[in-house]
């Protein structure tokens, strides 16, 4: 129960401080929208080429605003060495790493909100039908994603090389679960029903589950010296 | 479970970074209701045994024992208090809010009640209602030292605590540190500051290349 609490607190000091700056939701955003537009720009041929070039487009400018958002959340805690501050406090390792998760997730979350409608609006499609199965799909890669990010933000945050060690250890980590995800979104686009899309979420799931356990059990002994 | 100690003491600390030696077999002791200085030139080894007393890192051997026990490392941060040249302090936030937030981690009973008596005895006033990113240094230490006694520490480690600081705020640092000894705590204060050393000091230790070169003052730390 101590555990939830402080990971609690640290959310809760996240979302306040974005809420206060709008830093990252401001500049990821952007981003993602760059991708999109882009990518509809390059790729848009006809709407049966949309539903299958759409699933790649949403889950790149995802997982590329995904990895700034989480590199820019523990830029912050190494102003005025903030991380240490944490670090040096009876907080359980675990609720540091459930808070920022947490807080990652809801930032990601946010950002996707703004991202998978302006998809729909510049490949022509209409997911009002998809949007529970499709809410479920990202819920569950976004839950992977972050659970995978947060473990090794941490240690870049540490470390010297950052952000670079993000992008270079994350990419290649969650690869088989944005996979999963692509493939799932891509089926589910082109009208498979939600049961040809389970086995997929099922992957998702068993990844979000690896994920969180070992970030959980693991952030302790890789963030202390 | 609180733990209550009035000695802190390393026995052969020895630490390495790679093959860098920052600390090779310091024995020294602190006590309750002493001001030890740390003492010495750069790469001395003075924050490395600073973040050691911390359990921030662990000793590459030997041991550091608190009231002569060792105690699993992390089991002591409620009682631990570190200020450093950095302030630790959330820079979106708003001292009012870094406070409350790190007394919520500390646990601290009566949050608010001791929140208003640190603003009072540090001067922090208004300004604290303002994020910490726009305060000056001696505003930003002043609220960081606040934080660091929240938990009313029993070990109080001190970092290049005057570093950049203006007369007053440097007053106000020294009446701390006595208010803190006097109260009972152990402190250790890691300084390059000649004046402000002679100021707070009961014990002087000097490190050279990861040892005690010498020490000064009351029992303190063996050579």
């Amino acid at each position: 129960m101590n555990t939830l609490r402080m990971a609690w607190l640290i959310a809760e000091k996240d979302l306040r401080v974005e809420w206060r700056t709008k830093e990252i939701i401001l500049t990821t955003a952007l981003f993602g929208i760059l991708v999109v537009i882009l990518s509809s720009l390059s790729f848009y041929l006809n709407p049966t080429m949309s539903r299958r070039v759409a699933p790649g487009v949403l889950w790149v400018a995802i997982a590329f605003a995904g990895v700034l958002s989480l590199g820019r959340s523990w830029g912050r805690e190494r102003d005025n060495d903030a991380m240490r501050g944490l670090l040096l406090s009876p907080v359980p390792r675990p609720s540091i790493y459930l808070g920022k998760w947490l807080s990652g997730f809801i930032l990601l979350t946010a950002i996707e909100a703004i991202l998978i409608p302006l998809v729909a609006i510049f490949f022509h499609l209409d997911l009002t039908p998809l949007a529970w199965p499709l809410a479920a799909i990202v819920g569950l890669g976004t839950t992977g994603f972050v659970a995978a990010g947060t473990l090794f933000s941490a240690l870049s945050a540490r470390g010297g090389a950052r952000d670079l060690l993000l992008s270079v250890v994350v990419f290649p980590l969650i690869a088989p679960a944005l996979l999963s995800a692509v493939v799932a979104t891509r089926e589910l686009l082109a009208g498979a029903p939600l049961s040809e899309t389970f086995e997929w979420l099922r992957i998702l799931g068993a990844f979000d589950i690896i994920f969180l356990a070992g970030g959980y059990t693991l952030f302790g002994p890789i963030i202390s010296d | 479970m609180s733990i209550d100690f009035n000695t802190v003491r390393t026995e052969a600390v020895t630490k390495l970074y790679g093959l860098t030696r920052a600390l090779a077999g310091v024995d020294a002791e602190f006590q309750a209701g002493k001001v030890t200085v740390i003492e010495g030139p750069n790469g001395s080894g003075k924050s490395t045994l600073l973040h050691i007393l911390a359990q921030e890192a662990r000793p590459s051997s030997g041991h550091v024992l608190y009231n002569g026990r060792k105690i699993r490392r992390g089991r002591l941060r409620s009682r631990i208090g570190v200020l450093a040249h950095q302030s630790m302090l959330y820079p979106d936030l708003t001292g009012d809010e870094n406070l409350r937030l790190f007394s919520a981690l500390y646990q601290v009973p009566e949050a608010p009640a001791r929140i208003d008596d640190l603003k009072q005895r540090f001067h922090i006033g208004r300004f604290a209602e303002r994020p910490a990113r726009t305060w000056s240094r001696g505003q930003l230490q002043r609220v960081a030292l606040a934080r660091t006694l929240l938990g009313s520490p029993r070990l109080l480690l001190l970092d290049e605590p005057s570093t950049g600081l203006d007369n007053r705020s440097v007053e106000l640092l020294v009446k701390a540190i006595k208010d803190e000894r006097d109260r009972g705590s152990i402190v250790v204060v890691v300084t390059h500051d000649l004046g402000f050393s002679s100021e707070i000091a009961d014990t002087v230790v000097r490190l050279k290349q990861g040892r005690v070169d010498t020490s000064t003052g009351e029992q303190g730390v063996s050579t």
